[in-house]
């Protein structure tokens, strides 16, 4: 009897641990397509209906997406609940999104970033068309044309952009000082003079973090940026150049030397970029590579006074002066109850009035660019940026698995297991693979 | 029960063994149903999908047949999770099993504070991965660590790494908290199994003039026998499963440095967009764990019937 019960006990144990294994994939039938068939004109009215929004506002600043909602269902009659997964950045985000999509019902409305991180939910079909809400609400009259089109995939409309991020040095003023350095750098030779200056002080330039891949990412672009130029550089992205070449091995070749002449972290490569990133703001580090969120994000919530920090263009040699950058926006779940409502509430939100309510800093929104009072930084950044183009972030351009292959590459470089010829050789091959 | 079993049964007897079984089926049917539904259905689903070229969002696919496995034998990435799956699960079974009896067998003896002591040893068992995960990520922080801050403090500050940050110590570290909140739950399951060992066997033995190493393999070993059997089947399946610390600790890095099956199989399905690569990655991990643990079950099972 004993045996018995023991064998079960174990069989039953190993089984259900087992098969565990393969069905924590847990898959689901796919999705079914739902284009809008008809779309309603003038005002919804939204009473009794519910919408779900989700996003990933920073906990700083997601009290006033929830007023601004809020204000929405008042008008309209709705009942939208906000889902907010703050911090989690592109690696976690898209994530939980997916499963919603394919374990449930999912959102109504979510936040998404553009190039390959959106556009899946387009090709797969979640996400709806807006073309027809675009026409309806003026949308090609209110946002910025460029952002509008980063967010159109496959031919179809597929998010309403309300951000254009441009990605910058953010510095800490009393440490450029303490270093000797008066301001900020205007070409690539003065930007390695000033990292030999503030390690002279102990302290480290570039704060970055390896964990995810795509902050230290943020270095290597701009590197690449620097060695082959705006040109080759966006033939690189779309594959239409190899990237065996000179230019990506010299930019693989400095991003080595930025390691080798500590100018990033000690241990970049096992950094969490949430810990690392505000240490600019805490004076630990001198700079980092980010954009105007940081002014909230990291300045602000630190209570520290806006005046000590600063931001520049991160130099390049060529005559178009360009910095990474992305977009983000507002998508419509193809299966959701009420595009209609939901459309409107895409309209509402992107509204000057909204986008200004939320303190929205880098809106695509015309008449709602950011206030000077509220963020003196993030006014500067745009007047320096606002008119130069930028290249499309990398963990934006490449899929996730060729952007992780990406990563691993730059970890290797950074490891000295790789040499940067090889590097890339290897890059060639990833993206070759992804080309077929 | 060998009489019972072989003398011919009336028919009442075999009416009322047949309800007896249908009553035991009944019982059981509510646990088989959630059984059926939320592992065997979607362990079909993920094995037809696994022949499919479905990228996880997407209404339609293609069937594939064994593309999907073939294309495992060429992809560099699961010759790493294939290694780190097994360095994992020697470690992670080796050293809390063993840990945890020594543990236990110490905290079975006349120690003073033995209840506190068996809570503190007990406690990492019962925290959450994440904070578990998020602790040890700031002991190992290269500049603000503790654990090379302690190195510089005893003069060592030479072997201060950036364990994380480099494929070398990456794994090797993951493990380290791995093993600190694994040793809990054996210890717990030792010590029962311990305190059911008849005094009297270790007094026989003191007599007969064993010392407390031969009553420890004479006496306590032999006592510990089916405890093992637990310990070792259920340290083994949870090994295979690693996911939630490499996760949480790594992301699979430096690179794919610390990719294991888990992992891969994650990335595959959530975030690649490959979700019939993904889930025949994650019927590979199951047809190895399967064949794993069958034959030593079925070893542990025979022996036991002896």
């Amino acid at each position: 009897m004993s045996t018995l019960t023991r064998r079960h006990l174990l069989g039953i144990t190993a089984a259900a641990g087992l098969g565990s294994l393969a069905a924590c994939t847990g898959a689901t039938a796919p999705a079914t397509q739902s284009t809008p068939t008809s779309v309603a004109t003038g005002p919804i009215d939204g009473t009794g209906k519910k919408l779900r929004f989700f996003t990933y506002e920073a906990v700083q600043t997601v009290d006033m997406v929830k007023a601004v909602l809020a204000d929405y269902d008042k008008k309209y009659g709705s009942t939208t609940t906000v889902d907010n997964l703050p911090g989690s950045g592109a690696a976690v985000y898209p994530d939980k999104l997916r499963t919603e999509l394919l374990g449930g019902s999912g959102p109504d409305v979510w936040r998404i970033w553009g190039g390959q991180i959106g556009a899946p939910y387009a090709k797969a079909k979640q996400s709806l068309d807006l073309s027809a809400y675009a026409k309806k609400y003026g949308w090609g009259d209110k946002v910025n044309a460029q952002a509008l089109k980063a967010m159109n995939f496959y031919g179809m409309q597929a998010g309403a952009p309300y951000l254009m991020r441009g990605l910058g040095g953010w510095y800490n003023k009393a440490v450029l000082t303490k270093a000797g350095v008066s301001a900020p750098p205007t070409t690539y030779d003065e930007l390695e003079a000033m990292n030999d200056k503030i390690v002279a002080t102990g302290v480290t330039p570039l704060a970055t973090g390896g964990k995810y891949g795509w902050h230290v990412m943020r270095l290597f672009e701009y590197l690449l940026e620097v060695t082959a130029g705006p040109e080759l550089h966006d033939k690189l992205l779309d594959g239409s150049e190899s990237w065996d070449r000179k230019e990506v091995t010299d930019a693989f070749g400095l991003f080595k030397k930025w390691q080798d002449k500590k100018w990033l972290p000690n241990g970049v490569l096992g950094l969490d970029p949430a810990d690392i990133e505000p240490s600019y703001v805490q004076g630990t580090s001198a700079y980092t590579i980010t954009g105007a969120w940081t002014e909230v994000n990291a300045i602000q919530s630190a209570k520290a006074d806006t005046a000590n920090f600063g931001n520049f263009i991160l130099p390049t040699p060529h005559s178009v002066k360009r910095h990474s950058g992305f977009v983000e926006g507002l998508m419509i779940n193809a299966r959701s109850a009420n595009p209609d409502l939901a459309a409107q509430l895409i309209d509402f939100f992107i509204s000057p009035e909204s986008q200004k309510a939320m303190k929205v800093s880098s809106s695509t929104v015309k008449g709602a660019e950011p206030s000077a009072t509220d963020y003196p930084l993030s006014v500067d950044w745009l007047k320096k940026s606002g008119a130069n183009p930028f290249y499309v972030i990398q963990d934006q351009a490449f899929p996730k698995k060729e952007a992780d292959g990406y990563f691993a590459i730059q970890s290797d470089v950074l490891q000295g297991t790789t040499a940067p010829a090889d590097a890339a050789k290897k890059m060639q091959a990833i993206i070759a693979a992804w080309q077929k | 029960m060998t009489a019972t079993a072989i003398r011919p049964r009336s028919a009442t007897a075999r009416r009322v063994q047949l309800r007896g079984g249908a009553g035991a089926w009944l019982f059981a049917l509510p646990a088989l149903l959630v059984y059926v539904m939320f592992l065997v259905s979607p362990a079909l689903q993920s094995l037809f999908f696994s022949l499919t070229d479905w990228d996880g969002l997407s209404p339609s696919y293609n069937l594939v047949g064994l593309e999907n496995y073939v294309a495992m034998a060429s992809d560099p990435v699961v010759a790493t999770a294939v290694k780190n799956n097994l360095l994992w699960t020697i470690v992670t079974i080796s050293f809390p099993v063993v840990i945890g009896l020594s543990l236990a067998v110490f905290l079975n003896s006349h120690v003073y504070g033995k209840s506190i002591l068996r809570l503190v040893f007990y406690t990492p068992s019962v925290l959450p991965l994440v904070s578990i995960a998020s602790i040890w990520g700031w002991l190992y922080n290269p500049q603000y660590g503790a654990i090379n801050a302690l190195l510089r403090a005893v003069g060592l500050g030479a072997l201060a790494q950036p364990w994380l940050g480099q494929d070398a110590t990456a794994l090797a570290a993951a493990m380290v908290p791995a093993v600190w909140l694994r040793t809990g739950f054996p210890m717990l399951l030792y010590l029962a199994a311990l305190q059911g060992i008849p005094k009297e066997l270790y007094e026989a033995a003191t007599v007969d003039g064993a010392n407390r190493w031969r009553q420890f393999w004479n006496v306590t070993m032999p006592g510990l026998k089916q405890t093992h059997l637990i310990v070792l089947a259920l340290a083994l399946i949870d090994s295979f499963k690693v996911f939630d610390m490499i996760y949480a600790m790594t992301y699979g890095g430096p690179g794919t440095a610390t990719q294991v099956f888990g992992t891969y199989m994650y990335f595959n399905v959530f975030q690649y967009y490959k979700a019939g690569y993904g889930m025949a990655l994650a019927v590979a991990i199951t047809l190895v764990a399967i064949v794993v643990s069958i034959p030593y079950v079925r070893s542990q099972v025979r022996e036991e019937a002896r």
